[in-house]
């Protein structure tokens, strides 16, 4: 057990972050606890489940399997960053009209997924969801309506970025 | 389908509204448990037994007292000395007498039993601390499984009783053996519905804060029956219920596995009290999967005696159930109880008796799991169809129609009291195998075969009590629905209600469900629930209730408001209609003159537009032959699967799912259908991927989510829903829904899987169709795979 602590710096949803942490602690409690954002959920903290999923340096992680300490210097997206309830992201907007979420914990962690998934592949397939999607456990839904969103989200973007 | 049903179809299923709590949990603004922002907050941590069966010597918490940030740490005896009571299961003979301390104080019985917690400033110090806490342990020996605990001279979990058996009880038919005896057919297996657990993805927890000035205590819960939790906080702490607050904020997931009212939520109770700080418990996933509550775990000796066009006759089944250590209410004897009262489903079978023998083992508790006992009848009433057919060479729909339930009379009085109420369950049947193109899965099914492909199709006929209603001891734990219903000056309508939503969109449909009993739209309606202080008493959440118990004390207390808003309409000038939609000017003007204009009211109307209601449908209770029925209404599901398996790997494709789903009038469909899907891959779930499994020394050896798998997006098949809905005789004619697909699931797939192997004489006699297991059963048949062609399968990956 330790208690010294260091000093990270990083960018967390566009603004600037300096804080003292344990070198202990993972990205998912310092997210959670430090800067109070609570939308990224902890599943398993085991690296199973994908409730805690964030974007780090544009790229899918786990929360839970990152120490704050390696993450300094990076740049880190939260659910909070991609859409608001009254102005959701097109993958959060695809999946509320799927009915691709039910109890919302593993939520937050499937959209920075598909939206990872999105940022590599335009339009992926129905296989190619199913495949990213299986880093991330959901209870409730049989997974249908978020496989149909995340494909439609993908087609969608791709036809307006073919008429611009 | 005819026209007349079109239009039954029209009035009962109502429109596909987006879910209200959806952009809110989409964009992370949910607020579980642990999202609680709380000053000076405190953490706990629990010391759990390592051993599965030990006498506890002595606990010495000094060394973890001393860390800096610990608060206090605590044991049994402690929080006994500051006057916590011991749970007691209420139940009387023929159950045995249990107890049990918030923290064992004298005893262990199964790995992950808490004996002591500790309070600190971060969790981090919390866990630091158990690392402190010595415990010395007199290893006994422990029992694993339902054999070794009915073995003579087993070890003992509670040498009081003189047998590890809890609850042992019978019930038979007059007449039963004798039908037995004189059937020209007979058959006797032993089934199998193996160990899972319900394992929401958000674990257990309570987090609880003590206001010494008012001497109340408020605790979080995630929990499904939050005023259920209240009277069983209020007990063990020794308060009343007016000083104790339960509220159950989103939920990340139940299933019956947050519905027993746990030490852990008590522990937190008297921490908060005894330390006057707030205090937080999360539960984290091994203790999730080693230390709540495990599910299933039934062994079933079944007879049954049948005719040669394969009527059932007679059915014999001796229900062994494995309780864990039974410290729990209502623990896994309850499941089992509903078993026994289900094993004739939904078919006429003539004679039917049952043995049940619950016993005590030093495993994880079992309790509730969606489904709740039902899966493990229908597995038996299923596996007992097919196998009629098999040894006929009949076709197993036949098999099962030629027992359904006629047509009528309706409602059908089962054996135990039931009082069966669903639709017409032979065109349901029908319509399943219309829908899911019966004929043409058989003739694909054949020229597989041809090629040595392994197609099977299996088919499911369900009809599941929904809505239990419970009787005297049990009747605590469910047997009515509350509401309250408020007009506001504004128009807006604030409803109470005291289900709880755990991702089933209460928010939602019973917003619709309101809005239609007061003819307005549903935006104008805000449901909530969860909360103690905001409603006076509800029931929670589970066995298929929802709908039925909570949107019917909604209707009932919405009906009282709509007379009221017509009566001061008509003091006004107008007409507000009993039933249809109502004239929203009117309704607005009406709403400010109820509580703003008390001078314009019509004389003898008091002000205001608002309504509680305590509704239960009063189906239940005795039947005129003396039985009971348990359940106020019932749903039918049939389900057809088409599936391929690989004999050399034991992987099973999902090639086709159909569901014909009959819960009454549908409130909206795409939260049914959603409630289909997930509950279906719940069910294949359990037969494909998950156990949990303990060695012989009583080790859990599924403690993390890389031993035990759930489905993945890459498992889960679609499941196609079709609406049939029959109108029930409750308030808004709906029936339950929520377990219906996990029921059938197990069945219906271990079905198809045998079906597939047909070929090969494979028998398949438990939920386990994990790999190795049909691995296993198709090795046991002597089949072996083609050693060339897998040579050649591994030599040259990705070129088969």
């Amino acid at each position: 057990m330790t208690t010294m602590s260091s000093v990270v710096e990083m960018v967390v949803n566009a603004r600037p972050v300096r804080a003292e942490v344990q070198p202990r602690t993972t990205l998912l409690d310092f997210l959670r606890d430090e800067l109070g954002l609570t939308g990224t959920h902890a599943g398993c903290e085991q690296g199973a489940c994908g409730a805690c999923n964030v974007l780090l340096d544009g790229r899918v992680v786990r929360a839970c399997l990152v120490l704050t300490v390696a993450a300094s210097g990076s740049e880190v997206t939260t659910v909070e960053h991609l859409g608001t309830p009254d102005l959701l992201h097109p993958v959060q907007e695809a999946l509320w009209r799927h009915h691709g979420l039910q109890c919302g914990y593993c939520t937050p962690g499937i959209v920075m997924t598909a939206v990872d998934l999105l940022s590599r592949i335009s339009a992926p397939s129905d296989a190619q969801v199913r495949e990213a999607l299986s880093g991330n456990l959901c209870r409730c839904t049989g997974y249908a309506g978020m496989v149909a969103a995340i494909v439609e989200a993908g087609r969608t973007r791709d036809e307006q970025a073919g008429v611009e | 389908m005819t026209a007349l049903d079109e239009d039954r179809l029209a009035g009962a299923v109502g429109p596909r509204l987006g879910t209200r709590s959806g952009p809110r949990h989409l964009t992370g603004r949910g607020r579980y448990l642990g999202d609680h922002p709380v000053p000076d907050l405190c953490h706990v941590a629990i010391a759990r037994s390592s051993t599965a069966h030990a006498r506890i010597i002595s606990i010495d918490t000094d060394e973890a007292a001393a860390l800096p940030g610990v608060v206090a740490v605590v044991t049994g005896s402690d929080l006994e000395a500051m006057g916590a009571r011991r749970f007691d299961h209420l139940l009387g003979p023929p159950f045995r007498p249990l107890t049990w301390p918030v923290l064992a104080i004298d005893r262990v019985r199964f790995v992950g039993e808490p004996f002591a917690a500790v309070v600190a400033t971060s969790r981090a110090v919390a866990e630091d601390a158990l690392e402190a806490i010595t415990a010395e342990m007199e290893e006994l020996p422990p029992v694993v499984g339902v054999d070794a605990a009915l073995a003579p001279g087993a070890p003992l979990l509670y040498p009081e009783w003189g047998t590890n058996v809890f609850l042992s009880t019978e019930n038979a038919t007059p007449g039963l053996d004798q039908a037995m005896a004189g059937a020209p057919r007979r058959l006797t297996e032993r089934f199998e519905s193996h160990r899972v657990c319900g394992l929401p993805i958000e674990g257990h927890g309570a987090q609880a804060t003590w206001d010494p000035g008012a001497g109340r205590l408020t605790v979080l819960a995630s929990s499904q029956q939050p005023h259920q939790l209240r009277s069983v906080i209020a007990e063990i702490c020794g308060l009343d219920e007016t000083h104790v607050r339960v509220i159950s904020p989103d939920i990340g997931g139940g299933f019956g596995n947050k519905q027993h009212f746990t030490r852990e939520e008590c522990l937190i109770g008297l921490l908060a009290r005894l330390t006057n700080r707030p205090v937080r418990w999360s539960q984290d996933r091994t203790e999730a999967l080693t230390a709540s509550v495990h599910a299933r775990a039934q062994i079933h000796d079944v007879e049954a005696g049948y005719d040669t066009n394969g009527r059932v006759l007679a059915l014999k089944v001796r229900v062994l159930s494995d309780l864990g250590n039974p410290v729990l209410y209502f623990s896994g004897a309850g499941p089992a109880f509903v078993t026994v009262a289900n094993l004739t489903g939904g078919y006429t079978i003539d004679h039917i008796g049952w043995s049940l023998t619950c016993v005590a083992t030093t495993t994880c508790p079992i309790g509730a799991y969606r489904g709740f006992g039902q899966p493990e009848a229908h597995f038996t009433t299923e596996r007992v169809m097919d196998l009629i057919a098999s040894d006929l060479g009949l076709d197993p729909t036949e098999v099962r129609r030629i027992n359904l339930l006629p047509d009528s009379p309706r409602p059908w009085r089962g054996h135990g009291g039931q009082r069966i109420d669903v639709g017409p369950l032979g065109s349901q049947l029908d319509l399943l195998l219309e829908r899911f193109d019966y004929e043409s899965w058989r003739r694909e099914q054949a020229a597989a075969r041809d090629e040595g492909r392994y197609i099977g199709v299996g088919v499911s006929t369900l009809v599941q009590g929904t809505t239990p209603t419970q009787n005297d001891t049990a009747g605590r734990f469910g047997s009515l629905e509350m509401a309250a219903v408020t007009v506001l000056p504004d128009g807006r309508v604030d409803v109470r209600v005291g289900t709880k939503s755990q991702g089933q969109s209460h928010d939602t449909t019973f917003a619709q469900v309101a809005a239609g009993a007061l003819g307005i739209p549903p935006e104008l309606v805000e449901v909530r629930d969860g909360d103690t202080d905001a409603l006076a008493y509800g029931q929670g959440t589970w066995g298929s209730r929802s709908a039925v118990m909570g949107g019917g004390a909604i209707i009932k207390a919405a009906a009282a408001v709509r007379a009221k808003l017509a009566r001061v309409a008509s003091g006004l000038g107008h007409v507000l209609p009993s039933e249809g939609s109502v004239d929203l000017d009117v309704y607005h003007r009406v709403a400010e003159v109820a509580w703003w204009h008390a001078h314009l009211l019509p004389a003898g109307v008091e002000p205001g537009l608002t309504a509680s209601a305590v509704y239960t449908p009063g189906f239940t209770g005795p039947s005129p032959a003396g039985g009971a029925n348990h359940d106020e209404t019932y749903g039918s599901h049939a389900t057809a699967v088409a599936v391929e398996v690989d004999p050399a790997t034991g992987t099973v494709r999902m090639l086709s799912a159909v569901l014909v789903s009959d819960c009454g009038v549908v409130i909206n469909p795409t939260i049914v259908e959603g409630q289909h899907q997930g509950g279906f891959a719940q069910g294949l779930g359990i037969a494909f991927l998950e156990e949990c499994k303990y060695n012989d020394d009583g080790q859990p050896l599924s403690a993390t989510l890389l031993d035990y798998t759930i489905p993945t997006a890459l498992d889960v098949a679609t499941v196609q829903v079709v609406h049939r809905p029959t109108p029930s005789q409750t308030a808004g004619g709906f029936r339950g829904v929520g377990e219906a697909s996990i029921i059938a699931a197990p069945a219906v797939l271990v079905s198809a899987v045998e079906d597939a192997l047909r070929p090969l004489g494979v028998k398949l006699n438990s939920t386990r169709l994990h790999a190795a297991s049909i691995r296993a059963a198709v090795r046991a048949t002597g089949w072996k795979p083609d050693a060339a062609f897998w040579a050649l399968r591994l030599r040259v990956p990705g070129e088969l």
